[in-house]
């Protein structure tokens, strides 16, 4: 019965019970919220997963443009890789990180901006500037897709940790914590009804005994009274009176 | 009169050229390489042609990089058979044609000293028409002004250097601007050079270079615009062999926006008509220099008895490469809709 | 948590000669204090150990949002992008120029198949 399954370890009293079943409530509470945390993490992050796959074939498609538009710098401009990566100093795409609060998650956002000027803006002067510029655009769109599909991954990797999180909550919860406290609960209730019935039988038993007492005690007074009737010859006892009045027992 | 005397040391030369000319590629190779799925496809259509087996010995997958390099080097071969076999004034005129590459090898080489880069590894990123005794010499400088006093002055460059630059300029001023003054000083020089030469050379020469340098200005002034670079500074860069010096150059220079660049180029028909593509067009302004640049080195063929013909020889044979390159970067990307841009030489 | 976010402001980028400098020209380039670029170009000749030192490098810094690794190079160093499991920064494969991008390949996305596959 109630010595089955884990409880807590608790002294079996009513005020304990009362403690055990606000528990209770409050774990039942928990885990529908929990619950519905979880659903709608997971509505979310089903919804990232889409818009992952669709952005990373986007992406496919874009970087395509982007790579071609850097063929044909090469053919205007000839080679200017080195040049490109000798002239890097200071970033100027840079990206921020916004948060977006989805159930109580801090989702980051990434957000791309432009800061600083332009490091490569002479390059080309003589010959395939404006392909060099046209290029640089392109590379610019491409990565603001690039940091949109950054964002989807980062909020992806989190959502799924946290939903990870989420759901061994719920379960443990919902298979562990509850079942615990209905066990203890149980184990209260059983334990008081245990000590009620020991109450009552020592009651009982308590009773009987009065019970007894008593019966014995009329018996020696009936005994008593049927002397003081073969004694009436005797002169009145002044006390006599007095003596007739039932014995006071306590 | 040069043409009596033109054939005892140049005809041998001028003949070579023509031939190697002939091997230049022509429109119905190109549609052949246009027809190619994959780059073996382009490196089999390629050894039916002049360049033969170069891409034999490059494992597969080919890289369009690799592609470049190995036609540029036989391209290199054959400029070097030539500057080999060649005399004076015709080594000289040749020399000439390096200096261009020596420029930017040069820029590299000091772009590459700054961030004290390891210098045997941009020599490897040298064009090998640029490479000059001293070139190696440049590893051994560790900074810029050593770079200047000990290896520059000893180039062929230093002429151009001592000109327009001095050691704490290189430290201080951007890169491209560098190049840019470089590379005017160089085309005034090499203008000055091909007028002294005389004759069809001359002329020849002097139509290509005028025609470079109004390119270049033209370029400066469009990429300028709305940047750092002055008013001033632009018109310093502005070579002053052009046709369009000094009137076109002038307004050029006061330039804001690319319709007040239009409106200076007015007056002179032969560039008027690079702007005058309906908007939206696939082909850029870079487009159609190149294709006036193939029809003016194309022209230089006609004319005989004159050096013209080796720089036109060298031009066309590296629009051929880019054309070569660009067909291979279409089908490598699988981009082919645009696979018809390039321009046919013949 | 909140300030290492704010101050991951750049993108490093490794992958192929090409992809690289177009990122570059696009303005992504950073050299810090001591000269360290965010970036690395991969040749034919960059040794693995390179590449896996450059990497776990970039992982590590503190000023880096995103990573962009083109997936011809992701390939090579496959074992360590499929253990990857930090949220920042955050690793993107893109395509290389001259091969079109294969989805299959992509570790994230093949979580993200994994994922789907085991919800629906």
């Amino acid at each position: 019965m109630s010595g089955a399954g884990p409880r807590f370890a608790i002294f079996p009293t009513r005020m304990a019970l009362t403690t055990m079943k606000n528990r209770l409530k409050g774990a039942q509470t928990g885990h529908s919220l929990l619950k519905r945390k979880s659903e709608a993490l997971a509505m979310r992050f089903r919804d990232i997963v889409r818009k992952i796959d669709e952005a990373k074939r986007k992406m496919g498609k874009i970087m395509q443009v982007a790579n071609f538009s850097y063929a044909e710098v090469m053919y205007t401009t000839g080679d200017i890789g080195y040049q490109v990566r000798e002239g890097v100093k200071q970033a100027q795409l840079k990206v921020r990180a916004k948060s977006e609060n989805v159930s109580g998650v801090q989702l980051p956002a990434f957000e791309m901006y432009v800061d600083g000027q332009n490091v490569s803006e002479l390059t080309g002067l003589g010959r395939g500037g404006q392909q060099i510029q046209k290029c640089k655009e392109t590379y610019k769109k491409a990565i603001e897709v690039l940091v949109e599909l950054a964002s989807l991954q980062t909020a992806f990797v989190i959502l799924d940790e946290v939903i990870k999180v989420t759901n061994r909550r719920v379960n443990a919860i919902e298979h562990v914590i509850i079942p615990k406290i209905e066990n203890t609960i149980k184990f209260i209730g059983s334990e008081l009804d245990e000590a009620d019935r020991e109450e009552f039988y020592r009651l009982k038993k308590v009773q009987g005994k009065k019970k007894e007492r008593l019966a014995a005690e009329t018996a020696a007074r009936e005994l008593i009274q049927g002397d003081m009737a073969s004694d009436d010859a005797q002169p009145n006892n002044l006390l006599n009176e007095y003596e007739q009045d039932p014995d006071v027992i306590f | 009169m040069e043409a009596l005397f033109f054939n005892v040391e140049d005809g041998f030369l001028e003949a070579m050229v023509r031939g190697y000319k002939a091997g230049i590629l022509t429109n119905s190779n190109y549609q052949n390489l246009a027809q190619c799925e994959t780059l073996d496809d382009l490196k089999l259509q390629l050894a039916a042609t002049d360049y033969g087996n170069f891409l034999q010995n490059e494992p597969s997958p080919l890289a369009t990089t690799t592609i470049a390099d190995k036609a540029r080097e036989t391209l290199v071969s054959h400029f070097q058979y030539i500057r080999a076999n060649a005399v004076k004034p015709l080594s000289t005129f040749l020399d000439f044609i390096t200096y261009s590459y020596m420029i930017d090898n040069t820029i590299l080489l000091i772009t590459g000293t700054l961030h004290e880069r390891d210098t045997n590894e941009l020599l490897e990123r040298c064009h090998p028409l640029g490479l000059f005794d001293g070139i190696a010499a440049l590893c051994i400088a560790t900074n810029v002004s050593e770079l200047y006093s000990t290896v520059m002055v000893e180039s062929p460059l230093a002429p151009y250097f001592e000109k327009c630059l001095s050691a704490q300029d290189l430290d201080e001023m951007n890169i491209e601007i560098i190049r840019n003054t470089l590379y005017k000083a160089y085309l005034e020089d090499f203008y000055i050079y091909c007028q002294t030469l005389g004759g069809p050379t001359a002329e020849v020469m002097g139509e290509i270079l005028q025609f470079e340098a109004d390119r270049r200005v033209i370029n400066i002034t469009l990429n300028s615009l709305d940047t750092e670079l002055s008013k001033d500074d632009r018109n310093k860069l502005f070579p002053t062999v052009g046709r369009l010096y000094p009137e076109g150059t002038m307004k050029l220079a006061r330039a804001d926006d690319s319709d007040q660049v239009r409106l200076a180029l007015d007056p002179y028909p032969d560039y008027k008509q690079f702007f005058d593509e309906p908007v939206g067009s696939e082909r850029s302004l870079e487009d159609k220099f190149f294709e006036y640049e193939v029809h003016l080195n194309k022209r230089s063929f006609t004319r005989q008895f004159q050096y013209g013909v080796f720089f036109a020889y060298l031009k066309l044979k590296e629009q051929e490469i880019r054309n070569i390159v660009w067909i291979a970067e279409c089908i490598a990307q699988q981009q082919k809709e645009r696979i018809n841009s390039y321009i046919t030489i013949f | 948590m909140a300030t290492s976010q704010k101050d991951r402001v750049l993108i490093a980028a490794i992958g192929d000669e090409d992809s690289v400098t177009g990122l570059l020209l696009a303005g992504i380039g950073h050299m810090d204090s001591k000269q360290k670029p965010n970036f690395l170009v991969v040749d034919s000749k960059t040794p693995l150990p390179k590449i896996e030192e450059t990497f776990t490098e970039f992982t590590s810094r503190k000023d880096i949002a995103i990573i962009l690794i083109t997936q011809q190079v992701g390939d090579e160093i496959r074992h360590m992008l499929d253990e990857y499991t930090q949220a920042f920064p955050t690793i993107l494969e893109i395509p290389s120029k001259d091969r079109p991008y294969d989805p299959s390949k992509d570790s994230v996305l093949k979580r993200v198949q994994r994922l789907v596959g085991e919800g629906s």
